[in-house]
């Protein structure tokens, strides 16, 4: 049984993503402080943690007990979880090595599902690539079972969210994606623009691979569209 | 009733205060007045007090007035008066003795008659006219102040004379009311103008007693003229005073008054930029460090403006603290109804449930929208600008619109060039898709007209809806954080009136300014953003 740590310092919510996620099978541990969690991560790794930024008295807690747990294991996922969603915190967040930023907007059957995915692509990484999940365009190859992206033959590090944002632009090149189907295809509830940060943060992955790489085109007004 | 508000500025008002000075050159002439009073009895006693002392050394020596006097004499004395020149030398007096004891007792400018009971001039000494000096030496000061002030003097001011005609010495022996009040045995003094006007002669008569009866009269005359002269002297000095300490006066207080309003122009200078026309705060007022009263108008402007500041940034991060505040608590509500919903619910409680979920969406919408603005302003820091074509942007924005909102009449017009800006074409994006939603909504199936407009180094996008006009006043505060205009129904989105102040803050990103208006014609608004256009 998969065994989750959530680090949230609001008992209700603890609580009742605890409940969630223990009904869809999982083993929750769960922890109200960073110093506990600390303590309990060093005797036993979780298989996927779920933090929030904000811990008690620390406002920054979420951040640091993340880079420590990085520091103890450098494959375990970690979902961020808060009620800030600014660029600067999902920004600092994923360069400390969380894999996913979620505000709490996020409904449950969403946490699952993102939760699931994180599993299922730390759990793939390794197997051999079935032909049917693979999106080809171009350079651009998706692997849609194990959420991986390729572009040239290289690894592009996206995360979740913005792996299915590429996904949902690829999928159909040509055609204008709008920001609410893209905000559909992630499974994220944000405004305009976090979109266009996320946007701007993916040209910027693929840019650091290839300099010339312009798929990604701005429809002002309308949306995005990959570009053949 | 109210009176009319006169504005006059604190300088006016400053010299409006100094004609009270007026009053001093008025107090100088009572003052001079006086003085000329005061020197005419001087002058009055002092020649009664000359007949008197005549009449003394001839009291009561009836031989003096015993010749009768000589009628040829007389009229050949008159006769040689006629010829002579003004001013001549004495005639042969008709009573020489008289005249030697007169003699000594002439003064330069008075003249002194002894005649008899009949108004015969038994003896005569001294003139009414001084001997003629040259002028004294005038330092180059003086010169141009007899030039200057003394012609002006001159025009309201009696000045002496020494060219009058001399009745007396042409005429004869003088027959004043003093003679006679003198032959009824009175010091009688008397002042008469010469024939021509041009002088004054004063005189005093005393009598001369020979026993009990009044055989003769002494007349000492002189010209007012001293005494004129004197006052005009006294005048003149005066009013140079006054008119110099009046003149400083003046021209200190100007000073003075120039000095405070330019400071107090400043200050209100000052006040007026540091609050643009939204009302925002542009840059904090600079306390003076003067220690008066407007010093402390300056200090205490400036504490106002501090407060307002912080009170406007109070109000403008409220929202995403708020925003952020009740995240929490949302989320305690989400998750408790996901897992209600996981559970078997009976089918009555789902309604509930459906409801609450709605309810819920609409909350999260208006948290979100509540920190679009935050997060722009934050995302604003580190937009690097580009240089981007901004026609594009706009024709795709209104294309956009035209798909998402069908039943919306939208023209749109823009020039055929390329309009290129200095920006994010991303914030422009967003800036317009405030625009069209509020002109879509407002408008309500009624025309919108989007133009983009060149107008010399600036660009105009015009967004003109029919529909509702703005309530008066409200033009400004539109583009504030928190200000709407909407009427407070059953709207199906919640407005928090962020949209105009997302537009503004975008606006003034790219250095440009966003206004919004009535039409002339009271059909509708127009929303206009001004863009400065990028240099080639």
């Amino acid at each position: 049984m998969r065994r989750i740590a959530i680090v949230e310092d609001e008992p209700a919510i603890r609580a009742n993503y605890s409940d969630a996620l223990r009904r869809h099978g999982y083993e929750v541990v769960t922890y109200s402080n960073r110093p506990e969690a600390l303590a309990a991560f060093r005797t036993r790794l979780p298989d996927l943690a779920l933090v929030d930024i904000g811990l008690g008295d620390e406002v920054d807690g979420g951040f640091t007990l993340t880079r420590e747990l990085r520091a103890l294991s450098a494959t375990v996922p970690i979902i961020f979880l808060s009620a800030r969603d600014s660029d600067f915190d999902i920004v600092a967040g994923l360069r400390l090595g969380a894999d996913d930023y979620l505000t709490k907007d996020a409904s449950l059957p969403h946490l699952a599902a993102r939760i699931a995915a994180l599993f299922r692509r730390s759990e793939l990484l390794n197997a051999p690539p079935a032909t049917e999940d693979i999106v080809e365009r171009g350079p651009l190859t998706l692997d849609v079972k194990r959420l991986t992206a390729d572009w040239q033959g290289k690894r592009v590090d996206l995360t979740l969210t913005e792996f299915w944002m590429v996904h949902a632009l690829a999928r159909h090149p040509g055609h204008v994606k709008d920001r609410d189907a893209l905000m559909r295809d992630a499974s994220i509830v944000v405004d305009d623009s976090t979109i266009t940060s996320h946007i701007k943060r993916i040209r910027r992955k693929f840019l650091a691979l290839d300099p010339g790489f312009d798929r990604i085109a701005t429809v002002y007004g309308m949306g995005y569209r990959w570009g053949e | 009733m109210k009176l009319p508000r006169i504005a006059l500025s604190i300088r006016a008002q400053l010299l409006l205060v100094l004609t009270v000075f007026l009053a001093l050159p008025w107090l100088g002439v009572e003052y001079v007045r006086e003085l000329e009073r005061v020197l005419r009895d001087a002058q009055e006693r002092t020649l009664a007090g000359t007949a008197q002392a005549v009449a003394t050394a001839l009291h009561d020596r009836a031989r003096l007035f015993a010749t009768p006097p000589d009628p040829i004499a007389s009229f050949a004395r008159e006769r040689a008066d006629d010829r002579a020149p003004n001013g001549a030398s004495l005639p042969p007096s008709a009573s020489p003795e008289i005249a030697q004891i007169i003699a000594g007792l002439s003064r330069t400018t008075a003249r002194i008659w002894v005649i008899d009971r009949e108004g015969t001039v038994l003896a005569r000494a001294g003139s009414l006219r001084p001997p003629s000096t040259p002028p004294p030496a005038e330092s180059a000061w003086a010169r141009i102040g007899r030039a200057t002030m003394g012609r002006l003097y001159k025009a309201f001011l009696d000045q002496p004379s020494d060219d009058f005609s001399d009745d007396a010495a042409t005429l004869g022996a003088p027959r004043g009311r003093d003679v006679e009040g003198a032959l009824a045995g009175i010091l009688t003094t008397d002042r008469r103008p010469t024939s021509d006007g041009r002088a004054v002669i004063v005189s005093a008569a005393h009598p001369v007693w020979v026993g009990d009866q009044v055989r003769g009269v002494v007349v000492a005359e002189e010209t007012g003229n001293a005494v004129l002269a004197e006052r005009n002297r006294a005048f003149e000095r005066l009013f140079n005073i006054v008119l110099a300490v009046l003149l400083i006066g003046s021209l200190a207080l100007t000073a003075y008054a120039t000095w405070l309003s330019g400071r107090i122009r400043r200050l209100r200078d000052d006040a007026e930029r540091a609050i643009d026309e939204q009302g925002r705060m542009r840059a904090p007022l600079a306390s003076s460090g003067a220690g008066d009263e407007i010093g402390d108008l300056s200090r205490s402007f400036s504490s106002v403006l501090a407060r307002l500041a912080e009170y406007a940034s109070y109000q403008e991060k409220m929202a995403s603290r708020l925003s952020h505040e009740l995240r929490t608590p949302i989320a305690v509500v989400r998750s408790s109804l996901d897992n209600l919903k996981a559970s078997s619910l009976p089918a009555e409680s789902r309604v509930y449930m459906a409801r609450a979920q709605e309810g819920l969406t609409r909350l999260t919408q208006i948290l979100t929208r509540m920190t679009e603005a935050a997060r722009l302003e934050q995302s604003l820091c580190d937009v690097e600008p580009v240089r981007f074509d901004l026609v594009p942007v706009v024709t795709g924005c209104v294309e956009g619109f035209r798909l998402v909102a069908p039943g919306a009449h939208i023209a749109y017009a823009a020039p055929a060039e390329s309009v290129f800006v200095q920006g994010a074409p991303d914030l422009v994006a967003q800036m317009l898709d405030k625009l069209m939603a509020n002109a879509v909504e407002f408008a309500a199936g009624a025309a919108i007209v989007v133009r983009l407009e060149l107008d010399g180094p600036a660009v105009r996008i015009v967004v003109d809806n029919d529909g509702p006009l703005l309530p008066t006043g409200m033009e400004g505060r539109l583009f504030e954080s928190m200000v709407s205009v909407r009427p407070s129904g059953d709207a199906k989105e919640p407005h928090l009136g962020l949209g105009l102040y997302i537009v503004r803050v975008i606006a003034q990103f790219h250095g440009g300014e966003a206004s919004a208006a009535n039409k002339p014609d009271g059909t509708g608004v127009v929303v206009t953003v001004t863009l400065p256009r990028a240099t080639e």
